[in-house]
């Protein structure tokens, strides 16, 4: 028996609900020769913005205990940079039936609003756009405009005109019921939580951080049972649908986030850890629906029995 | 528009042959591939998985000494540094790794040079002593300075000197071994006094630095091996970053091996 997958992700049409999280996954064509990449409802690019940002200095990640810490601090090619060198790719995917998000960044409401225009101008094989407010390594001292829902709402009412495209939100793992408020009356079209955890991971021989900032953000299997509940908060705070995100190891892990009210799933820090972990993920998540009887996952949304 | 080329690093299943103690914190990790050894190139490295260490979820990136594409066995040199290389010097023989590779791009040995300088320090000695036999076997007169902290961290000197032509110094810090002192010192030295087509280097950034910076003065081509903390070893996460004169690169898929003159060091 077959089990329908297919799924719309705030008008994103995604043939089953496997994502990936930005940051992890490149441009998606690192990953050709590991898995024939459209197999994925969607893949989610690394945030790029209107021009080109170094990122910040070297140690940019360490391990920690059950995951990761990084602080890339959103390297990127620009919008120009990313249509030049994986634009050919990017729209060939699509034609392969995986949705193409392109995670959206910038510093200030001006610097989101020229880099969606950008988006819009060069690439029309995008399927959504992803406005990251909320990447803990790029402000001073933490994560930035999506930390309150007045500026979360300003970057989102200030780039909702710009686009006819799909907009989704990566939020940030902190007041995520009002701010998720805040993002639907601003005109989000789907949400994505969550964004690493600011953390710290200390060398206490050379009493250094073990990355060069003191801060950065925590990513991989010790965020999900966070993120299952983040998610689970927001889906009873709005009706927007949300892509779920955190530490995903398996098709239960996947599992979970649907069951807490997720359409769709990311795939982060594990395809790091285990590059071709996505088609493996994918049939895990299928038996599962097929398991509990049902011949749609999205019967199976927000279905927690509690 | 092309489409950019994808790592050629793939996921093997590899038997571990050997996995011995070298020094107190050295080890020798040598295994078995067949495919893997015949694709991997002297310069490259693999990242490697070991299971049950929740400190260590991402691979370990490692470079390999000596590779025989004959036997399929390729030699790989790491020191224990934490947990994740602690949980893998706990694999013995006999049991599997997951291996990715070959990642990154290796030394460039095609140059036509008659004299080559080769200069390591620590851990960077591994991807080194692959160049060296490499250069040595294609005829090139190869001295090589090779540099460590103290006696019990240089390994693989006898097996260079039957191998290369040139001179082999070694140095430790701590004068246990060899002259006293940091490898940059004699090979500065040498640099100066002798005429070299090519000079390789890998080990701490002020060592690397003072090489290439030297090479370059003197109009000397000049190969660095960078080393970065690293997630995933093919592009995707942008962490390894190193900055360069034409803005930010990755050791991963621009690297590990650089041209001196085109990073920008700190």
């Amino acid at each position: 028996m077959s089990v329908r997958l297919a799924v719309d992700l705030g008008g994103i049409e995604m043939k089953n609900p496997l994502n990936t999280a930005s940051g992890t996954y490149g441009f998606g064509w690192q990953f050709e020769g590991l898995y024939d990449v459209s197999c994925l409802g969607a893949i989610t690019t690394k945030g790029c913005a209107a021009e080109p940002w170094d990122g910040n200095e070297p140690d940019r990640m360490a391990d920690v205990y059950g995951g990761m810490i990084n602080s890339v601090g959103l390297q990127n090619p620009g919008v120009r940079g990313l249509v030049a060198t994986a634009g050919t790719y990017l729209a060939d995917l699509s034609a392969r039936g995986t949705a193409v998000i392109c995670q959206v960044a910038g510093h200030s409401v001006e610097e989101y609003v020229a880099a969606v225009e950008l988006f819009e101008e060069l690439a029309p094989w995008a399927a959504g756009l992803e406005i990251n407010i909320s990447c803990p390594n790029i402000a001073q001292g933490g994560i930035a405009m999506g930390s309150t829902p007045e500026g979360a709402s300003e970057v989102i009412r200030a780039v909702r005109p710009r686009t006819r495209r799909p907009l989704l939100v990566k939020m940030a793992p902190a007041r995520v019921p009002e701010i998720a408020r805040a993002l639907e009356a601003a005109g989000a079209d789907a949400l994505t939580l969550i964004n690493s955890i600011p953390g710290m991971a200390l060398d206490v021989h050379t009493r250094r951080s073990k990355i060069s900032r003191p801060t950065g953000g925590l990513s991989g299997p010790l965020c999900h049972a966070i993120a299952v509940r983040m998610v689970w908060e927001a889906a009873q705070a709005v009706s927007l649908p949300i892509c779920g995100v955190g530490g995903v190891r398996s098709g239960e892990d996947a599992a979970e986030f649907i069951l807490a009210g997720a359409t769709a799933v990311s795939i982060g820090s594990q395809n790091l850890y285990e590059p071709d972990c996505a088609p493996r993920i994918l049939a895990e998540l299928a038996a599962w629906v097929e398991e509990q009887g049902a011949t749609d996952v999205n019967e199976l949304r927000g279905a927690l029995l509690c | 528009m092309a489409i950019p080329t994808p790592s050629a690093g793939r996921l093997h299943d590899v038997r571990v042959v050997e996995n011995s103690v070298i020094g107190e914190e050295l080890r020798k990790l040598v295994i078995e591939d067949a495919e893997l050894a015949r694709a991997i190139k002297p310069g490259q490295f693999v990242n490697i998985a070991v299971s049950g260490e929740p400190r260590q979820l991402t691979r370990i990136p490692l470079s390999f000494a000596e590779c025989d594409d004959e036997l399929g066995l390729i030699v790989l040199v790491y020191a224990i540094i934490g947990p994740g290389t602690a949980r893998l010097a706990e694999i013995g023989p006999g049991e599997t790794l997951s291996v990715l590779g070959p990642l990154g791009n290796g030394w460039r040995l095609a140059d036509d040079a008659k004299r080559a300088l080769l200069v390591s320090g620590g851990t960077g000695t591994v991807p080194v002593f692959a160049a060296a036999l490499a250069l040595a076997s294609s005829g090139v007169a190869v001295d090589f300075v090779v540099g460590a902290r103290t006696r019990d961290l240089l390994w693989g000197l006898d097996e260079l000197r039957a191998h290369i032509s040139g001179d082999l110094i070694a140095t430790t810090d701590d004068g246990s071994f060899g002259e006293a002192g940091f490898a940059s010192e004699p090979a500065l030295e040498l640099l100066s006094e002798r005429s070299y087509d090519a000079v390789f280097t890998c080990g701490p950034e002020p060592l690397m630095k003072a090489i290439s910076n030297k090479a370059a003065e003197l109009g000397v081509s000049c190969q660095v091996s960078m080393e970065r903390t690293m997630a995933c070893g093919f592009g995707a996460c942008s962490t390894c970053a190193v900055r360069t004169t034409s803005g930010m690169k990755g050791a991963c898929m621009d690297g590990p091996v650089f041209d001196g003159r085109e990073v920008v060091w700190s």
